[in-house]
């Protein structure tokens, strides 16, 4: 090793440090350091004449370890770094004393401060004595990209990436994309048929040369790290054969099964073999194994009989497929809300009360009902009241506002009093919250249509008549408390405006990506506003509100944004990887995998070959937990060693 | 920092043991919404709690909200923001008897005949208590309740003589314990 000649250069930030901190003394004090061979202070070492002392330091007195008192790593670490190679030596002989936010900031004495910095630069050139040259390496990005889920926020980064000339894979575990936006009517504020606008980005998803459309699939494996994703998909048994199929309808004429449609919330009826609706991207059927009469009793068979392209086939299985790809987006959506446990508002005990997914089928001119809204009866009511905030904004179920009910409940309102002449229509709500572009202004529009809004959030909707004019009525008991007075409403119908939950399915779909969810089971981004479509492993991007609740329009946001930042790498081309890795000895280790199941981001594995340990240094993000883990000391941080962090410890101390 | 009026009435009430979260409530109404009595209250639960905050300490305890409380709990179980509605309201009566408020019902008197029974019998002697509550209150209300008397008394649902309950002595001492450590 060439003899250590440490330079230290003490910044003032203007008045920052220099105000507080006796700057000149401690550039005094550092040259009295051991192996210190030159010791400046300066205006604003961050500048370009103040990187520049630094090179020609390296140059003309061989300085070759670097320590600059100044600010947090946080900014500027990389720029002194830079410096520090350009001026021909390698970055990582390079430590800062954050004389700044942990001193000059924080001590008000200027005594006191100078006997800190001098501390802090102490340990700093104690500790730069003992670093090693490290390189960053690079890994080669694969331009094919995985996106997992086909609702809206999926099928938007998929096209993105695909018209920029990308490879995509678009996986769907339902048998067509479209997601929750195909099940709504219209959208708010601007009234556009979700339909309309929607099922041309389907086709354009369906016949892109580029998009790989794999619908009716899951995700069984992922392993690999930023560039290099190994995945295995299960592309689910359709028993129908999707190159055969032509999207005639004959098979679902013929089918003798009926059962509740999920696409219409239960409200209709679907064969056995069915496509979800009528757009359906891909356009080929499937058969519901549960339900099939064939599958329950061995003998039916109709649908093989009439289809002239002979495209069912009984005999099919998963199918497992093997993929490689850069980048991973998921698009996972949600769920809705099931009011079932708000025992108070009757859902599923009273006739009449319905959940908005129920209510945006009933509406729908395609839906069961051909638009009409009809009570159980097949009378239309005359009164309909929508209860805001259910399933949200309550601890007992979710804390979270869902962001999208106040408006749906609006656009509901709107709708209502569209359809039915002289309907009168009230909005039970607690906080109005109207924040998007032309949100407010729809408010008002629905409010100069007559909706009555009532603040309140209703205690109970019951059957049970208290006066004549309750009788055979709902009544929603409330307080109207911007009057202070209970009251009792008797209306035709209570449609509940549920809020949006994570997938059932959440923390599974979490953990085969290696990502993590927050307390409500959404999925956590790297940053909640300054990276809010990353995530903690590098490749894998969350958008839409399998990341929180939120609206179309936010949503085909942060899934352009989310294919931004793929078309970012792919564009790059590779990835570098820092290089502040842990690295097991293996003459020390004992095999016995106490790191591997510590390591928070799977990057150890057991080589049963060789019965030790290996950390795979794409996927370590230093963080040390191993380190601090292994029994018998065998693994090693790069750029964090013993004989570093004790030097940093001894010069702190001294 | 001295604290404002209003303040100190909250901190007051917040004090209260399960009543600590009275802060965090979004004035939903589902209290009242829900609750089995509102229309008797001059200010019903969700307004009860405003007032709390609003510092309207007087005006509150003087009205007859709070007193009509009859511990459904119905308010508890639904709150979005698991204040305990009831909890405050009894929370409320507390203070408002500490401090001298005459309650404009007779709901003490009621509280207080019950409570007696109790420390007399260790149960409720029905009659006792209905008469005692009666000759408190209005005698002439009594004649009202004379149907539904003999409705009980022919069915043997209310005995005319005191009955008192095993281990009296344990239960004195564990009314003794608890009117020393604070009074009930």
């Amino acid at each position: 090793m060439m003899e250590p000649k440490i330079g230290v250069y003490v910044c003032h930030c203007g008045s920052n440090i220099a105000g507080t901190v006796d700057v000149e003394k401690i550039a005094e004090f550092a040259r009295s350091l051991p192996a210190v061979v030159v010791s400046r202070d300066y205006k604003f070492m961050c500048s370009d004449p103040g990187q520049d002392l630094i090179k020609k330091d390296i140059k003309e007195l061989g300085v070759n370890r670097v320590v600059v008192a100044s600010c947090s790593p946080q900014m500027h670490e990389p720029t002194f770094r830079r410096a520090v190679q350009e001026g021909g030596i390698n970055p990582y002989y390079f430590e800062m004393a954050n004389i700044r936010e942990h001193c000059s900031w924080v001590t008000e004495s200027r005594k006191e401060a100078t006997e800190k910095a001098k501390a802090l630069v102490s340990a700093a050139v104690r500790r730069v004595y003992y670093h090693q040259p490290l390189e960053n390496k690079e890994v080669p990005v694969h331009p094919d990209t995985l996106v997992v889920g086909g609702g809206i926020a999926g099928i938007q980064s998929a096209l993105e990436i695909a018209n920029s000339g990308h490879k995509v894979y678009l996986v769907e575990k339902e048998p067509s994309i479209g997601g929750h936006m195909m099940q709504l009517d219209k959208t708010f504020p601007t009234l556009d048929c979700s339909a309309c606008i929607l099922t041309p980005k389907m086709s354009m998803v369906g016949a892109h040369p580029l998009i790989e459309l794999l619908t009716y699939s899951e995700i069984d494996y992922v392993s690999g790290y930023v560039g290099n994703f190994r995945v295995k998909i299960r592309k689910k048994a359709r028993y129908v054969d999707i190159d055969k199929c032509n999207g005639c309808g004959t098979c679902m004429t013929k089918c003798p099964v009926k059962i509740d449609s999920e696409f219409d919330e239960k409200l209709s009826k679907r064969k056995a073999i069915y496509t979800p609706f009528a757009q359906a991207v891909p356009n080929v059927t499937v058969i519901d194994k549960e339900h099939c009469t064939y599958f329950l009793k061995g003998k039916c068979r109709a649908c093989e009989k009439f289809c002239e392209r002979n495209a069912i086939n009984f005999q099919q299985e998963d199918e497992v497929v093997d993929l490689e790809v850069g980048n991973i987006i998921l698009t996972t959506g949600f769920k809705l809300f099931d009011p079932t446990p708000m025992k108070e508002y009757g859902y599923g005990r009273l006739d009449n009360v319905m959940t908005s997914l129920e209510f945006e089928r009933m509406v729908n001119s395609a839906g069961p009902t051909t638009g009409k809204i009809l009570l159980k009866n097949g009378s239309e009511p005359k009164s309909v009241a929508l209860i805001h905030c259910v399933g949200s904004r309550d601890e007992k179920y979710h804390a979270y506002c869902s962001r999208v009910c106040c408006m749906y409940a609006m656009k509901f309102a709107h709708l209502v009093t569209e359809h039915i002449h002289g309907v009168q229509v009230y909005e039970f709500y607690i906080d109005i919250r109207s924040f998007g572009k032309g949100y407010e202004e729809f408010y008002n529009r629905v409010q100069k249509e007559g909706t009555v809004f009532f603040r309140g959030r209703p205690g109970e909707v019951t059957d049970v008549a208290n006066t004549a004019e309750e009788k055979g009525k709902l009544v929603v008991q409330f307080e109207d408390t911007l009057v202070g007075k209970q009251m009792r409403l008797p209306v035709d119908m209570v449609i509940l405006c549920c809020g949006i939950e994570a997938q059932a399915d959440a923390q599974e779909v979490a953990h085969k990506f290696n990502i993590s969810c927050g307390k409500e089971n959404f999925f956590t981004e790297k940053h909640p506003k300054l990276d809010p479509v990353a995530t903690m492993t590098d490749g894998i991007f969350i958008a839409g509100c399998c990341q929180g609740p939120k609206d179309i329009p936010d949503t085909v946001a942060q899934a352009s944004a989310a294919a931004a930042r793929v078309l970012a790498l792919i564009s790059k081309g590779k990835v570098e990887i820092e290089a502040d890795t842990a690295f097991i000895d293996e003459d020390k280790c004992s095999g016995c995998r106490v790191c591997n199941l510590l390591c928070p981001y799977n990057a150890i594995s057991y080589i049963e070959k060789d019965k030790v340990s290996r950390i795979n240094e794409a996927l370590c993000k230093g963080c040390g937990t191993c380190v601090a883990g292994c029994p018998s000391a065998a693994i090693t941080h790069r750029h964090f060693t013993n004989e570093q962090i004790n030097a940093e410890l001894e010069g702190i101390l001294v | 920092m001295e604290k404002n009026g209003h303040a100190t009435f909250l901190d007051e009430v917040a004090s209260i043991p399960a009543c600590d979260k009275i802060n965090e409530c979004i004035q939903c109404g589902v209290c009242s919404g829900s609750c089995t009595t509102a229309e008797h209250w001059e200010h019903p639960p969700r307004k009860v709690i405003a007032m709390v905050r609003a510092g309207m300490k007087d005006e509150l305890l003087k009205s007859n909200s709070v007193w009509f409380c009859v511990s459904c709990y119905l308010c508890t179980a639904r709150c979005p923001r698991d204040i305990k509605p009831a909890n405050i309201m009894h929370g409320l009566e507390s203070i408002a008897l500490r401090e001298g408020y005459k309650p404009p019902t007779s709901t003490t008197t009621m509280y207080r005949t019950f409570a007696d029974s109790i420390v007399q019998y260790g149960r409720v002697y029905e009659f006792g208590m209905m008469f005692t509550y009666f000759l408190k209150t209005n005698p002439l209300a009594a004649l009202r309740m004379l149907p539904m008397a003999l409705s009980l008394l022919t069915h043997r649902r209310m005995p005319l003589t005191p009955k008192k309950v095993k281990g009296k002595d344990e239960l004195n001492t564990i009314l003794n314990k608890l009117a020393s450590g604070g009074g009930r």
